[in-house]
């Protein structure tokens, strides 16, 4: 029992980065009608980030976290309107493809040829500290970087539904046309969605690097992973997002104890494909 | 009658550049013996062949896969074992695990074509990260350590040898014969009717296209292709391992096609003999000091030519200068209305 319930609090908090980067990822998918494959080396560059912070300016990663969040902006703007936003015109969904699929290359084997293969890590004062619940026990940076996911998903969720840049954005990926004819600036809810994808990615990213090493393909699970959450939780939806993400953490914990470790990616993998085969056959059949 | 000569001059010179082209390919190695050097074309010959497989299915059918390196691993895979645990001839375990996993890959896909766009992309992913986590945890595929081949002397009945020059030769013709084959389905019905797919779902079927067969026909062809060049591997490199699956060897795989140019049969080739010698020389000599460079490289050379050139190196050539030069000059190429003419005459005589 004590072992479920430990599985249960890993699984809730390492879910809770799932979400986070599947909110990303659902949004950039949302709005743009493209899969972002450089999602996970986005949250490696917000690992790297957080590890200069710290260790060149000994910033403590969760003050940075803000920083870390303005500079993926950035980035994230910066490759929408010099990249993604031209070839958005051809209408070629394998040029856009293997556009992210490219970033992503250049991201991860950059990280690789700057910091080397080696595997990195922060700790700080509070990191080997540890919270006892009755018979669970946490470690304090989870827990933190667990808080700061809730106000950040309920953050997001508050953005989206009532501010005008919030509704802006729905709008666009409800209908971009329709948005375009009443007045919206497509172009900049593109720049802006993409880096405030590109931001979350980086959050969770450097939410991360107190508890996990840091390398050069450290993303490509979680990448993935978003990608699962955003399928599952189902398009533009936040909560949903953030209930699938929970979920996914709970498979991984739970086939690991139930089954074996070994077997959880090949569970959660085959899990998958199956919820997407059903639900888009659903789909169909309604048509 | 002038017209019909004009076009034969045309077809004469087209047959002597491509003769010319295959006889310098087939004196390569003779004239140069550098293992190393071999070494690069045999990978440049592969791996052209198996970005030709993923363009069958990705360039021609729009169904971007980016699982590519499971339907190789798996082909690779199936081929060792047979000859490992029944001790079969290695050519009979070619054919065996391109059946393998052309049967593999039409029953897992047979309900995923239910997907369209970005959703097929993520079930190939999934289905391939599947396949390698299968194999690291069964101890019949000899989990993460892999299954080597035996060593022995020289043979063609074993395809076994020292020397590079026969794989050389083996993966040359490989590849020409995949090439043809590509060529053949582009130019048929079954072709015509994967690019209308491509272009439009709803309105091949609404033209009496079922998309559901041809994409599975595709990515039955597909995989079994990739599955040849799994044994090609096995037989040259001796020793299997699950990461030949992992997800960066799918994208890898896909590179030269995009480099090179989608649409066209000929892109994985150009975009191979491009790429992989520029990437192997980056490797060889500087990843000591920077790892990871070549694929650096890779990523700066596929952004420039989807973001510049987003039809790929061949769609750029042939809109250019120099291929009407080339035609105009070289290859003495009839106007168009010569081309039609001749045409016109040829259909004449067959009607009569």
């Amino acid at each position: 029992m004590d072992m479920f319930l430990q599985a249960c609090v890993n699984g809730l908090l390492m879910g809770g980065f799932y979400s986070l980067m599947g909110m990303g990822q659902n949004i950039i998918f949302g709005v743009m009608k493209i899969v972002n494959f450089c999602h996970g080396e986005m949250l490696m560059v917000g690992m790297y980030l957080t590890f200069i912070l710290y260790t060149v300016f000994g910033i403590d990663p969760y003050l940075a976290v803000p920083i870390v969040a303005v500079v993926m902006f950035c980035l994230g703007a910066v490759i929408q309107h010099t990249l993604i936003t031209p070839s958005l015109g051809t209408k070629s969904f394998t040029n856009l493809l293997f556009l992210t699929v490219g970033l992503g290359l250049l991201l991860s084997n950059g990280a690789l040829v700057i910091f080397g293969s080696d595997y990195r890590s922060i700790r700080t004062a509070y990191s080997q500290t540890y919270i006892h619940l009755g018979p669970v026990t946490m470690a304090l940076p989870r827990l933190i970087s667990f808080g700061v996911l809730v106000v950040i998903t309920i953050a997001l969720f508050v953005f989206l539904k009532y501010t005008t840049v919030g509704k802006q954005i729905r709008a666009v990926s409800q209908n971009s046309v329709g948005a375009e004819v009443v007045g919206i600036e497509v172009k900049k809810i593109y720049i802006l969605t993409y880096g405030l994808g590109v931001a979350l990615a980086g959050i969770a990213g450097g939410l991360l690097t107190q508890f996990y090493t840091i390398f050069p393909t450290a993303g490509a699970s979680f990448g993935f992973r978003a990608l699962i959450v955003v399928v599952v939780g189902g398009l533009g939806s936040i909560p949903g997002a953030f209930l699938a993400g929970i979920f996914l953490g709970l498979l991984e914990t739970m086939s690991a104890l139930f089954i074996s470790p070994s077997y959880s990616d090949l569970i959660v993998f085959t899990t998958f494909i199956i919820i997407l085969v059903f639900r888009q056959t659903i789909i169909a059949r309604r048509k | 009658m002038d017209s019909r000569r004009a076009v034969k001059v045309y077809h004469r010179n087209v047959a002597i550049l491509v003769g010319l082209i295959l006889l310098v390919f087939a004196l390569i190695p003779m004239v140069v013996t550098s293992p190393y050097i071999l070494n690069i074309f045999v990978l440049v010959f592969y791996m052209s062949t198996l970005s030709m497989a993923w363009n069958l299915l990705g360039g021609m059918t729009g169904q971007n896969s980016l699982g590519h390196a499971a339907y190789m691993g798996l082909g690779a895979y199936a081929c060792c074992l047979l000859v490992v645990k029944t001790g079969a001839n290695p050519w009979i375990a070619a054919v065996f695990c391109m059946i393998v996993v052309g049967l593999v890959a039409g029953i897992v896909f047979y309900p995923c074509f239910i997907l369209r766009g970005p959703y097929f992309t993520l079930v190939s992913i999934a289905f391939g990260e599947s396949i390698r986590q299968i194999i690291i945890n069964s101890e019949f595929f000899g989990r993460a350590s892999g299954v080597g081949l035996p060593f022995g002397g020289d043979s063609w009945l074993n395809f076994r040898f020292a020397s590079k020059v026969p794989y050389y030769y083996v993966g040359m013709i490989m590849l020409i014969a995949i090439y043809v084959l590509m060529k053949k389905i582009d130019r048929s019905k079954i072709g015509f009717a994967l690019k209308t797919i491509r272009e439009d779902e709803d309105a091949a079927a609404a033209i009496g296209i079922n998309p559901t067969r041809y994409k599975i026909l595709a990515v039955v062809i597909s995989a079994m292709v990739a599955a040849l060049v799994g044994f090609f591997y096995a037989s040259y490199i001796r020793y299997i391992d699950p990461d030949l699956m992992i997800q960066a060897k799918s994208t890898e795989s896909v590179l030269p096609a995009v480099v090179g140019g989608a649409a066209y049969v000929e892109g994985p080739i150009v975009g191979g003999l491009l790429m992989i010698p520029l990437s192997e020389y980056l490797r060889a000599n500087f990843s000591s000091i920077l790892p990871g460079i070549n694929m650096l490289m890779y990523a700066v050379v596929l952004l420039v030519v989807i973001r510049f050139r987003p039809t790929g190196i061949l769609g750029w050539y042939m809109h250019s200068r120099v291929k009407q030069w080339i035609d105009e000059k070289i290859l003495k190429k009839p106007p168009v209305e010569v081309l039609e003419e001749a045409e016109l005459l040829e259909y004449g005589k067959k009607e009569a």
